[in-house]
């Protein structure tokens, strides 16, 4: 019966949702806990006596709010960056022809595979001699080429049909034009994924901001996490999950506002009858 | 208005040619037919014409300017696409008027062109929707109008009726020929329905593998086909073609043979003309019942039935002919005379396969250029 079978599905569905959302509540529910209930009563989901006192307490050993303004510059700078030089890029992949085009993309698409700790060193150097270390700037930098994006973008814009962006170019509109009206419109979702995929990557990005940061008020959100929950941090559990709380609420409510644009646009097109 | 002139244009795509060495000469307000089997090149021309394809080789002239290198934007053309390029995220109303916004128009401009072309293919409260939410003759209509209101001096079209049930398409293709009364603009319109071609065109480019077989009026297309191509491309059921043989003022087909009128034997004397292909259009082909002199007769193979009349096809020493007749003179099986209208012959040489000419008496219509 189609009925029972959605409702199997809904089922399925809503047990994976549960899982999901369960860490994140855990962390939640354990941020506002004191450390003797936490340790009584680790999986209740509600605290007993509420309190924001490990709030109070990271914000007072940490400039936790420069941190995150410092995570967020990195991040945006990176997401922006990338994106925009991805599209560009892809669309040059697609629809212009010139010479040693295909040798040029099998070069940038090869570079994905170069891992990073191959290229920590160099690029911990060059950002040395540049006196960008201690500065996130540094930390920027070497995030801001990446061919992932290339390749993403340019799967979505090959499926769009030919004859739009002919169509645009006997009325005469230029390249950007196209980009802007026609081509990024139609690939919206996604870009925007790929967006918050650069945007979550870079938000968690933790072995180069270490190897460049070293005072605290330059830190990023991941390296302020760090400083509670290993050995010299100490072991106070409730606090480590306030941290926590923090380090994921900004890319949690950006997601939460960018989703919907993810949800395909491109169903019936213009296109065939 | 423009003239569009091909110059020894050739088109290849590494070492596939596609186009070779057309000469083609599209006048100033007419509408130009390019017709022709599916790789025939008729679209690559057309797209040459737009600036989407490169030529290889040769020149090509828009009012007497070299056009080669002139980009799409710059030529001041407009195009509907066979699958109607529609842009899928905005509405009709956006889709229309999306050059007019590049052109930086006027607005009350804009609005007044809208206006026009809204009327004209009957879009009006359309303007609105998404092209998803449009059927396909509307999203059609929507693809002309975005072409109409640029009002530039040529429009291409594409197989712009190919995605169009049979009775719509009967209807559209009256639409096109008034929104070209309209404008006046040149039209070159591609398709292979040569039914199609018949009714939108002034006049016909046939083409077959690349190569200009015929440039002329429908009427002159279908009524002296310059080659065996276009004899058989032209008409359903296709020309028959029959290798065939004069002498003794008598056209023979393998062993049988028929007199021929005094205006042949005296044209194809003349000619000296002695082993050629004949050319017979299925309806010219009469089936007799009675009559037994000069006749030919064969064996009914096969009927095809039309619904308001037949197509019989024969078999006459080996070759295969269709003509068209009634059902209740004929069955498979049968044994049939049946006479040919010598009025209606064309002959072609055997070995370039073009057309000989015909016998001056039988200039009988003089098929003049259609006015505009």
């Amino acid at each position: 019966m189609r009925i029972d079978r959605e409702a199997q599905w809904h089922i399925l569905l809503g047990g994976a949702l549960l899982l999901s959302l369960l860490p994140i509540a855990f962390a939640i529910a354990n941020s506002f806990k004191e450390l003797s209930e936490a340790y009584n009563n680790v999986f209740s989901l509600i605290p007993e006596h509420p309190t924001i006192g490990n709030y109070l307490l990271v914000f007072s050993r940490l400039p936790l709010g420069q941190i995150t303004a410092n995570t967020f510059m990195v991040a945006l700078a990176a997401t922006v960056f990338k994106t925009v030089t991805s599209a560009l890029a892809a669309y040059a992949f697609v629809y212009f022809d010139f010479r040693g085009k295909n040798v040029l993309y099998f070069i940038l698409i090869s570079t994905i595979f170069i891992p990073f700790t191959v290229t920590m060193i160099p690029n911990y150097l060059t950002i040395s001699q540049l006196g960008f270390r201690n500065n996130i700037i540094g930390v920027i930098l070497p995030q801001l080429s990446d061919a992932t994006g290339i390749f993403l973008i340019r799967q979505a814009m090959r499926t769009i049909p030919r004859s739009l962006i002919e169509a645009a170019r006997i009325e005469q509109a230029g390249h950007l034009k196209i980009l802007a009206s026609i081509v990024l419109p139609l690939i919206r979702p996604a870009v925007v994924s790929t967006g918050i995929m650069f945007f979550i990557n870079s938000w968690n990005e933790y072995v180069w901001p270490v190897l460049i940061l070293k005072d605290k008020v330059n830190y990023t959100l991941p390296l302020a996490l760090q400083l509670f929950i290993s050995s010299e941090g100490g072991t106070d559990f409730t606090i480590a999950m306030a941290v926590s709380v923090i380090t994921m609420i900004i890319p949690l409510v950006l997601y939460l506002i960018f989703q919907r644009y993810i949800i395909s646009t491109f169903t019936s097109s213009g296109v065939k009858g | 208005m423009k003239e569009i002139v091909f110059e020894n244009v050739s088109k290849a795509y590494g070492k596939t040619t596609v186009i070779e060495h057309l000469n083609l000469t599209i006048r100033p307000g007419e509408r130009l037919i390019l017709l022709g089997a599916s790789g025939c090149g008729k679209s690559t021309t057309l797209r040459m014409i737009a600036g989407l394809e490169q030529i290889t080789a040769g020149n090509l002239y828009m009012n007497g300017q070299r056009i080669n290198d002139l980009a799409s934007g710059e030529r001041n053309v407009s195009m509907v696409f066979q699958n109607y390029a529609l842009y899928p995220h905005m509405t009709v109303a956006d889709n229309i008027v999306y050059g007019l916004k590049i052109q930086k128009l006027p607005k009350e401009e804009i609005g007044q062109r809208l206006q026009a072309a809204v009327d004209m293919l009957e879009l009006n409260g359309l303007e609105g929707r998404k092209p998803r939410d449009l059927s396909g003759g509307q999203r059609q209509r929507v693809a002309l109008a975005r072409a109409v209101v640029k009002r530039s001096d040529v429009l291409l079209l594409d197989e712009p009726l190919s995605n169009l049930d049979a009775q719509l398409r009967v209807h559209a293709r009256k639409e096109l020929v008034k929104i070209h009364q309209t404008y006046r603009q040149t039209f070159v319109y591609v398709t292979h329905d040569q039914v199609e071609a018949m009714t939108v065109g002034n006049r016909i480019a046939l083409l077959h593998e690349g190569q200009l077989q015929m440039l002329d009026t429908p009427a002159n297309v279908y009524n002296r086909p310059a080659n065996v191509f276009t004899a058989r491309f032209i008409g359903s059921p296709s020309t028959n073609i029959l290798a065939a043989h004069y002498a003794d003022r008598a056209l023979h087909i393998g062993r049988q043979a028929v007199r021929l009128p005094e205006f042949w034997s005296a044209f194809l004397g003349q000619k000296g003309c002695r082993d050629f292909y004949l050319g017979i259009r299925p309806e010219h082909i009469r089936l007799e019942r009675d009559r037994t002199d000069n006749v030919f007769s064969g064996t009914v193979k096969y009927i095809e039935e039309y619904g308001n009349r037949c197509g019989i096809y024969l078999d006459i020493e080996d070759n295969e002919l269709v003509a068209i007749g009634d059902k209740a003179d004929a069955w498979p099986g049968k044994r049939v005379s049946f006479a040919i209208d010598a009025a209606k012959l064309h002959v072609f040489d055997k070995q370039t396969k073009e057309n000989i000419g015909y016998p001056e008496v039988y200039n009988e219509p003089v098929y003049q250029y259609k006015s505009l």
